[in-house]
C-alpha cells in the first residue's frame, strides 16, 4: 500500500504578522510530521480576500501544505488544526488517486499521438514506397 | 475503458464543424439561429486534472452570481464537467469561491 498524497489549505487569521503565520505553518507542519508524514511541498500564498466571511474576516493568509502519509494521519492532524488558534478555517483534500488517473490520462495521450504522428508519416512517404493497403 | 476517446471525438468534430461553419459563414451575425459550436476548453488545452485551487481558471466558468452553470452554457464535456463541478464545489469550501454572491 502506497502512502496517500494529502493537501491541507488552511486560511490563518489576516491580524497574523508575517513570522506569526510562519510559525503557525510550522506547527501544523509539525502536526503532520509527529504522525509520520513526509512534507513535499510548503506554499504560502499570501493574504487573499475570502469569497465570503468567515467569522468576522474579509480575508485571510492562505497555506497550503501537501504531506504524504498512511491513511489514520489526517484524522489526527485535522484533529489538532481545529483545536489551533489562528487558524480560521481548513479544508484536506486527498489528491494522490485523482493526480495519478490525471497522469496515465497524459501517457495515454502522448502515446497516441505519437502513433497517430507515426501513421500519417507512414501514408505520406507511402506512395512513394511498395503499395499501401489501406 | 474508451473514456478518453469520447471527449476527444467529440472535439475533433466540433473543429470540423467550426470549420465548416468559417466556409459558409460570410453572414456570421446575421443568420442568429447560427451558433458556434463550443468547445471543451479542458479538452483544448489538454488539463486532465481539474485543480481547486486555480481560481483563475474555474473564475472563468462561474458568474458573478456564484451559480454553477450547466454544461451548455460553456460547452464543457460530460466528463470535464463533472470535474469542474467538483473543483468549484472545494473551492467554495475553502472561500476560494463565493457560495452566493451578495
Amino acid at each position: 500500500m502506497s502512502d496517500r498524497v494529502y493537501e491541507i489549505l488552511f486560511i490563518a487569521d489576516p491580524n497574523l504578522g508575517e513570522p506569526e503565520v510562519d510559525a503557525l505553518t510550522a506547527q501544523v507542519q509539525g502536526y503532520a510530521e509527529k504522525e509520520g508524514a513526509r512534507i513535499q511541498r510548503v506554499e504560502k500564498w499570501g493574504k487573499k480576500r475570502l469569497a465570503y466571511l468567515i467569522g468576522r474576516h474579509r480575508e485571510g493568509s492562505y497555506v497550503l501544505l501537501v504531506v504524504e502519509g498512511g491513511g489514520p494521519l489526517m484524522k489526527e492532524v485535522e484533529r489538532r488544526i481545529r483545536v489551533t488558534d489562528g487558524v480560521i478555517k481548513f479544508m484536506t483534500v486527498r489528491v494522490d488517486e485523482e493526480l495519478r488517473k490525471a497522469e496515465r490520462r497524459k501517457e495515454r495521450r502522448t502515446a497516441e499521438e505519437t502513433r497517430k504522428k507515426s501513421r500519417m508519416a507512414a501514408r505520406s512517404t507511402g506512395p512513394e514506397g511498395e503499395g499501401v493497403t489501406q | 475503458m474508451s473514456f478518453g476517446g469520447g471527449p476527444r471525438g467529440a472535439g475533433g468534430r466540433a473543429a470540423a464543424k467550426t470549420g465548416a461553419g468559417a466556409r459558409g459563414g460570410k453572414d456570421q451575425g446575421k443568420r442568429y439561429f447560427f451558433r458556434r459550436r463550443k468547445v471543451c476548453k479542458f479538452c483544448a488545452d489538454r488539463i486532465d486534472y481539474v485543480d481547486y485551487k486555480d481560481v483563475k481558471l474555474l473564475s472563468s466558468f462561474v458568474p458573478e452570481r456564484g451559480k454553477i452553470l450547466p454544461r451548455r452554457m460553456f460547452g464543457t464535456c460530460a466528463e470535464h464537467q463533472r470535474k469542474l463541478t467538483v473543483a468549484i464545489k472545494r473551492a467554495r469550501n475553502i472561500a476560494l469561491l463565493p457560495f452566493a454572491a451578495d
